[in-house]
């Protein structure tokens, strides 16, 4: 198994995985949308195990998170929302779904500066809820009636993502006192970079 | 102002999920963005200067390769190209014939070769 | 003459036009209805109404229309313009460049029509033809950084990577002021350059981009996994190795980021401890890593494998991870390691009778954990082909049942030994028990379905996938599963519909996933400008080339297989004069058994019509207004003529229509060895010996052993000796010189 960012290329299976999991399902050119919008942001789950049937073979998808940013938010405030996360049954239980999610979430913050991401939940799948909320820490905002195609009601959940924000800060403040630390033993001043930085 | 819309433009999906993606979907080839001011000036002097040195209209010189002149027999042509009734052809159209002809230095028998191998 | 309009109507002209960019069809078709009314013969209002009517799918009477336009108005572009774009829609894109050229040069200045060639010319690839459109778009507006990049891409994509770098760099020199750290389209317009100045293959200048313009990339993944890939290119390992920690630390299930380590180490390997050592570092550093703990599989040998695969194991087992052995069974290649594994896992199976387990599994009636999990394991390493002991299989499968018979997991891999043992009634019936232990997960729902078509169910699993496909869908789970484009259940439906004998079922499914890739071809249309707009140019060449590329994914390569063996098939033993549903079984059963098949298969294809009219209904009824008003409107739209394929199976001339399937087949999968072999059965029959022996020389580099090749070489000799006189000298030679079966001496 290999976590690793969405391809283009990977999009068939997406999609046959998708269709395989979940009752909600995309045309082929919604997940290009996904992935020519924000590349950065959507994961996959590859089952790097098995043996090559054809030269032609593409890696098999176990689990996939499709997520975008908000184009005309609401709210005004930058913030990401998860379009599909799925991952194949045979394959939990290795905490696929939550290293998908946690890996969309830094590249949230990164490169489209997001100050929260939400999703979407049918009110009835606990297994869903409980990492969402329990694992990852998301709030339930609340219920959107009739959300689904049946009729099932959505929790509408949000995630802070502000601890990323400033962990990122954290890192970068810790990487120029290095290379201020370094520089000094090296020359004995400060660089200008560390005291304009960030 | 959701009332004003004309009942085209509204998805006919029932979910809210579906409305979503089918609303993304038919914005995908709008234009209007084209339109947007650039988000850093340019120094208009500098563009000129650029465009000139791009070379202006040479561009279908620029886009060309050199193409070497190979005498191609129309009889070879005939062979490569598809005829109906006959047993030894290769599906290719004139054009296409004619563009492999003459990269095999207009030998047929050489571009019959390489076809029969090349896969 | 061309009539020309008033002040009033000029201006209504001009709100068509806007309504139709909003798409706000009625609207606009009213208002050019208004023009129309006064001046029957404006040009260019016929021509935008015909566009609005093409956008509303009416494309018959849109292109009737529009002609009718361009014979009153030779001279306009708009007419001329609307023209090609109705082209487009019909797919004649050779036209549709005519007509925008034609266009362009009444109207030299308009940049939509410059804007829909270009757009058409990259998705044709013509590269020249977009070079040159994408220079002219430059020079109109080249404050605009879109298109320098765009003429950048076109540069790039025709492999012109100087030209293209040097397009990028020019538009750099001419912004006076700083980028902002946050201009995404600047910080994407920098990786895009450094791709291509690594493309060119100069890594030193790459990396050296990099550091300096590309430092502040908010793309922080690319430009990490960029920084580390130079640095191991060009030898400076240890910087190397700290940027592919750096990488680890934030994705530790990567396995290429530990490749990219033990390499930047130096590490030798056939220095097993060494290389475990790095890994053991990572597990221990992060607990819920698997990558760290199941890669030390792949290296380690004998006493240092068993001991690995013992702790893994146990750690899976307990924890209960259903994938445990889907993970790992590329290790059976190795047999050392394939004899071991059930060796580890009885041992696993003992301590836990003893107690000796270190206290950690508490399966709590868990049957997914401890003793179940690892009986589930064994019955999947007995029912895999590389160690396969069915009967073993089976032991193990019916003692994990007996632990627990509502794990869903226990009751699918039953389902499997018994596809396995060849039972597929068996197989598709525990499938369904399967199923019905947990009806709210669409995966085992799916698998059920699978299996149903394997044993030929077809209105079965249509029922089956029902459960999950949408309702108001309006005719049904088969249009929401061929509108969802569901590939692998049409391939499998088909497939078991060949099997059934009913050959125009077979043929409509296959032609409905060839179709779907033509979709999917036609779905980058809007992307090459969108992507400009949204800046994401990598994302965006990564597309176009797997574009190219689409068919040869193993989903086309299975439809257009079948399809090709069905049309041969079809061709060496016709069905009779009305082409319905033949079925094949005089030579293997004889006549009666064939007639009964034949009855059989009418019979069912008249019970899944009815199953799909009541599933229509049903859905109709659950929202009466929606569900007609939609479907009246569909039908205006697009109405299948052939839902059950019968004028497909009727085909006068199956060898000609296999060729729609064959032709990407040999193109994109050259090296797929079917692809080969069907490709010679169909030029055979037609006759073409040049083309089949282009496939009989592609088979036999790719197997020279394989049996069918034998008999084709066979088959070959037979067919051509006879002939060889009467063909074209220089043919002859070419025969001669390139079949090994005249290349004598």
């Amino acid at each position: 198994m290999d976590i690793r960012l969405l391809r283009p290329s990977d999009i068939p299976l997406i999609q046959h995985a998708n269709l395989e999991n979940l009752p909600e399902n995309y045309f082929l050119k919604y997940y290009l949308y996904h992935a020519l919008s924000w590349p950065q942001l959507s994961y996959v789950a590859v089952d790097v195990s098995r043996p090559a049937k054809t030269p032609y073979d593409y890696p098999k998808i176990v689990g996939y998170v499709l997520a975008k940013m908000e184009e005309e938010p609401s709210d005004g405030v930058q913030h990401g929302h998860i379009t599909s996360l799925s991952v194949m049954r045979t394959h939990r239980r290795l905490g696929i779904a939550e290293k998908l999610m946690r890996q969309s979430q830094q590249a949230m913050v990164e490169t489209f500066g997001a100050h929260y991401v939400s999703l979407h939940v049918r009110v009835s799948n606990q297994a869903a809820i409980h990492l969402y909320r329990d694992t990852l820490g998301f709030k339930n905002e609340k219920t959107e009636a009739k959300y689904y195609a049946d009729a099932e009601d959505a929790y509408c959940m949000k995630l802070d993502l502000r601890f990323i924000r400033d962990q990122i800060k954290e890192a970068r403040d810790a990487e120029l006192a290095e290379q201020a630390g370094g520089e000094k033993k090296e020359d004995g001043k400060e660089t200008e970079e560390a005291k304009n930085g960030e | 102002t959701a009332g004003d819309v004309e009942d085209e433009v509204v998805s006919t999906a029932k979910s809210a999920e579906d409305r979503k993606a089918a609303a993304a979907l038919s914005k995908l080839d709008a234009h209007r963005d084209d339109e947007a001011a650039p988000a850093r000036e340019v120094d208009h002097e500098a563009v000129k200067n650029a465009m000139d040195a791009l070379g202006g209209g040479d561009v279908k010189q620029a886009g060309k390769k050199e193409v070497k002149k190979v005498k191609v027999d129309a009889a070879d042509v005939a062979l490569l190209h598809v005829r109906a009734q006959q047993v030894d052809e290769l599906e290719l159209n004139k054009i296409k014939a004619t563009e492999l002809l003459k990269a095999h230095d207009g030998d047929a028998v050489k571009v019959l070769r390489a076809y029969v191998t090349s896969s | 003459m061309p009539q020309v309009l008033n002040t009033r109507e000029a201006n209504l002209f001009r709100t068509v036009i806007r309504y139709y960019e909003e798409k706000q069809y009625k609207r606009g078709l009213k208002a050019a209805e208004q023009i129309l009314k006064k001046n029957p013969k404006h040009g260019d209002t016929m021509s935008m109404k015909a566009l609005i009517m093409n956008a509303q799918g009416k494309s018959e009477e849109a292109f009737a229309l529009a002609k009718e336009a361009l014979t009153i108005d030779m001279r306009s572009h708009i007419c001329w313009h609307v023209y090609g774009i109705l082209y487009r829609t019909n797919k004649n894109f050779d036209e549709a460049i005519k007509a925008y050229k034609f266009a362009l040069k009444l109207e030299p200045g308009s940049q939509q029509i410059q804007r829909d060639l270009a757009i058409l010319q990259i998705q044709m690839r013509d590269y020249q033809g977009y070079v040159q459109s994408r220079f002219v778009m430059l020079k109109a507006r080249p404050q605009l950084r879109q298109n320098w990049t765009a003429l950048a891409i076109a540069y790039h994509l025709e492999g012109n990577l100087q030209q293209a770098e040097n397009i990028l760099s020019t538009y750099e020199k001419s912004v006076s002021a700083a980028p902002l750290k946050t201009d995404f389209e600047n910080s994407e317009a920098v990786l895009y350059k450094n791709s291509i100045i690594a493309e060119q293959g100069d890594i030193e200048r790459a990396l050296e981009h990099l550091e300096l313009d590309g430092k502040n990339s908010l793309d922080r993944l690319a430009a990490m996994e960029l920084r580390a890939r130079y640095l191991a290119q060009l030898g400076k390992n240890p910087e190397a190795a700290k940027a592919y920690r750096a990488l680890l630390d934030r994705n530790p299930d990567h396995p290429d980021y530990y490749k990219g380590l033990v390499d930047a180490l130096s590490i030798s390997e056939s220095d097993e401890a060494a290389l475990k050592t790095v890994y053991d570092e990572y597990a221990a550093k992060y607990p819920r890593c698997d990558a760290a703990r199941r890669l030390p599989l792949d290296f380690l040998t004998g006493d240092g494998f068993r001991t690995q695969a013992k702790s893994y194991l146990t750690l899976m087992f307990n924890k209960g991870v259903p994938s445990t052995f889907a993970n790992l069974k590329h290790l059976y290649s190795d047999s050392f390691k394939r004899d071991a594994m059930p060796l580890v896992v009885d041992e696993y199976l003992k301590d836990l009778k003893s107690g000796n387990t270190d206290g950690k599994v508490q399966a709590n009636g868990d049957s997914s954990k401890g003793e179940g999990a690892a009986l589930y394991f064994l019955a999947q390493h007995y029912n895999y082909h590389m160690g396969r002991d069915l009967t073993k299989a089976m032991e193990y499968v019916d003692q994990a049942v007996k632990l627990d018979s509502s794990n869903v997991e226990f009751q699918m891999t039953k389902a499997r030994i018994f596809k396995h043992q060849g039972d597929m009634e068996k197989a598709s019936a525990a499938m369904d028990q399967a199923r019905l232990l947990d009806t709210r997960d669409r995966y085992i729902n799916s698998k059920a379905a699978k299996y149903q078509l394997r044993n030929n169910e077809n209105e079965k699993a249509l029922t089956t996938l029902g459960l999950f496909t949408r309702a108001e869908t309006v005719d049904g789970p088969l249009a929401d599963l061929i509108d969802m484009q569901c590939i692998w259940f049409l391939t499998e439906d088909g497939e078991a519909w060949q099997r059934r004998g009913d050959y125009g079922m077979a043929l409509k499914r296959y032609h409905t996933i060839y179709n779907i890739f033509d979709i999917w071809q036609e779905d980058q249309f809007d992307f090459h400008s969108f992507s400009l707009r949204k800046g994401q140019i990598r994302a965006y060449i990564d597309m176009v080339r797997w574009e190219d590329q689409l068919r040869e994914h193993p989903f086309y390569f299975q439809a257009a297989l079948d399809a090709v063996n069905l049309y041969l098939l079809m061709h060496d033993k016709p069905q009779g004069s009305n082409g319905v549903n033949g079925v094949d079984g005089k030579t293997v059963n004889g006549d009666d058994a064939a007639a009964e098949k034949k009855k059989a298969a009418k019979k069912a294809k008249k019970e899944a019509q009815k199953a799909e009219r009541e599933a229509a209904g049903k859905s109709a009824k659950q929202d009466p207004n929606k569900a007609t008003a939609l479907k009246t409107k569909e039908e205006d739209v697009k109405k299948d003529d052939d839902p059950n394929g019968l004028k497909l199976a009727a085909t006068a001339d199956p060898l000609g229509d296999a060729m729609k399937f064959l032709g990407p087949l040999l193109q994109f999968s050259p090296k797929n060895i079917e692809g080969q072999l069907a490709g010679f059965d169909v030029y055979m029959r037609r006759k073409k010996y040049l083309l089949a022996l282009r496939c009989l020389n592609a088979a036999l580099s790719l197997d020279k052993d394989h049996p069918r090749v034998k008999e084709q070489v066979v088959e070959f000799q037979k067919a051509v000796e006879p002939v060889l006189q009467s063909l074209a000298p220089k043919v002859q030679d070419v025969f001669k010189s390139e079949f090994i079966g005249f290349a004598r001496s």
